[in-house]
């Protein structure tokens, strides 16, 4: 079979389902909403970094991105939903690879409008607290903000096709992610930075010192996406549909 | 010819055989009716047929193929397997959409299937808000979509009201005229009966018969003559006379089993018995089914979902 028609089918799939839709728009309007909320606050503190303030909001905002991942994928996962799907495509590679295209494209686009209207959201806040950036490092941050939020949510629809259900999938990455960034907070070094959000998320700081810089950060958090997709493919694979 | 051919197919989940060396063919141009008890293997069968679950050992091919290997398969097999499987919050026709846009299937077929399942009026209506009997429709439109050969369906009457179960009815009728191959499941006997021409009877993952439907009901269930009479004395007698049994029932009619129609009414009429009703009782599918599996079938005295 044609990979083009394939992906057309899967493309429909993520268009004609509201609630990942809505999903999509959480994700630009939350990232927004507390990077700008962000801009506003407190910046005389000694940890302040200001184009880490200005994506701050990702952190709310790749919940979506892992919620969009995850849906996409466990809309196929109810009422025998996935036999209707590998009967029509029988080469669930194929259909796989079709799938994650389907959410990669409209995550790297909304997440890459999503990420500029953070940052100038934030900067209208941040005023000339943000006068140390350069142009060179706000692109920098606006690329590797889409393709971290596109990383996570690609992270999450391998671990839904793992774990054959949306809910187990949010129930683990939702806390993690949370537990990661607030309760192990900015405490660097060690095996931490090493976890898929601690490390991507390195590509978003104007000052960073630790064992990854931004493009190896987001290789790292890529290879934990590509285990992840992996496992996915390979459950699908074997297992009865 | 696209037949869908199972060779010695076995499905193993854990220790328990669901499908155990099943081996039988279904051909074109007539309805075949797939029966057995719950848990009898006939919905693990359809999957292995499709590709879905891998089989222990054995193989299911259609038209000689394995489904796997079918180009653009919606074009050569539809089937239904579960009403449910349309996604509540898509709309009927999205839903018919995605599968035939994977298949390069024309858009206007989606259409078609919705006038011809007689969904049209709420494709635009989200699955969830369906009757069970419109998701019926709505997978039966789904299998139809590619025009193809060969048409498996999973309990399609489950859920339908009186009228679509006449419609399914000549709807499969149709289907076998025009030449393709129909597997139809059920455990509705008497609405299998009514559309099937050839029946593959599984019990326990077991093949208990690959018959045509009519063999199957004679071999099994000898017919009967019923009789009404003003004069039970002289039908006893005349009957008893040749060997007969007549049985009398509640209402005042008399049941000859094991006899003909033919037989008896020369019988009675050549004695002089006055007679008020004399009908043959055909066999029923129920009644040769029953038959059949009451030693077969996992759960005995399995009650008939409506």
């Amino acid at each position: 079979m044609r990979f083009a028609p394939v992906l057309h089918s899967e493309w429909i799939k993520i268009r004609t389902l509201r609630s990942l839709l809505g999903t999509l728009l959480a994700l630009s309007a939350v990232t927004t909403a507390f990077s700008a909320l962000a801009g506003v606050s407190d910046t005389s503190e000694p940890e302040f970094d200001p184009l880490y303030t200005a994506f701050s909001g990702i952190i709310p905002g790749q919940i979506a991105a892992v919620s969009f991942g995850a849906m996409a994928v466990s809309s196929e996962f109810h009422g025998g939903g996935l036999r209707l799907s590998l009967a029509a495509v029988p080469q669930r590679g194929r259909w796989f690879a079709a799938k994650l295209t389907a959410v990669t494209v409209p995550t790297v686009a909304v997440a890459l409008v999503t990420a500029s209207a953070a940052l100038l959201a934030a900067r209208a806040g941040l005023g000339s607290a943000a006068d140390g950036l350069g142009t060179g490092e706000q692109v920098r941050g606006v690329v590797g903000c889409a393709v971290y939020l596109t990383l996570m949510a690609l992270f999450a629809a391998g671990l839904t096709a793992l774990l054959r259900s949306g809910v187990a999938t949010l129930s683990v990455l939702i806390p993690f992610i949370l537990v990661v960034s607030f309760v192990i907070g900015d405490a660097t070094g060690g095996a931490t930075d090493f976890l898929p959000d601690k490390a991507g998320q390195v590509v978003l700081y104007h000052r960073h010192d630790g064992a990854l810089g931004p493009w190896t950060g987001l290789a790292v958090t890529a290879l934990w996406t590509a285990a992840a997709l992996l496992a996915g493919a390979w459950r699908l694979r074997r297992r009865d549909a | 010819m696209t037949s869908i051919d199972v060779q010695a197919l076995t499905k193993e989940y854990g220790t328990r055989r669901a499908v155990d060396d099943l081996t039988f063919t279904v051909r074109p141009g007539r309805v075949t009716g797939f029966l057995g008890p719950n848990g009898a293997g006939k919905s693990t069968t359809m999957r292995l047929v499709l590709g879905l679950d891998r089989p222990t050992s054995g193989t299911a091919t259609v038209g000689g193929r394995p489904y796997a290997t079918l180009h653009e398969p919606l074009r050569h097999v539809g089937a239904l397997l579960d009403a449910h499987a349309a996604h509540g919050a898509r709309t009927g026709r999205d839903h018919l959409r995605t599968l035939a846009v994977s298949n390069r299937i024309a858009a206007r077929r989606v259409d078609e299937v919705l006038e011809e399942t007689g969904i049209a009026s709420a494709a635009r209506r989200r699955v969830r808000t369906y009757s069970l009997g419109m998701r019926q429709r709505l997978g039966i439109a789904a299998a139809l979509l590619g025009d193809p050969g060969v048409i498996m369906l999973d309990e399609p009457s489950n859920g339908l009201d009186p009228e679509g179960i006449i419609w399914i009815r000549e709807l499969l009728r149709r289907l076998a005229a025009e030449g393709r191959t129909v597997l139809v499941s059920s455990h509705l006997m008497n609405e299998t009966a009514s559309f099937a021409d050839h029946l593959v009877v599984l019990g326990r993952g077991r093949l208990l018969a690959d018959t045509p439907m009519r063999e199957f009901i004679d071999a099994r269930v000898r017919p009967s003559v019923r009789i009404r009479t003003t004069d039970a004395t002289a039908l006893k007698s005349v009957l008893a006379a040749h060997g007969h049994d007549a049985v009398e029932h509640e209402d005042g009619y008399w049941s000859v089993h094991h006899a003909r129609v033919d037989d008896i009414g020369r019988l009675v009429s050549a004695a002089g018995v006055p007679i008020l009703e004399l009908s043959a009782r055909e066999g029923t599918l129920e009644q040769a089914y029953l038959d059949l599996t009451a030693t077969e079938a996992e759960f005995t005295a399995q009650p008939q979902e409506a």
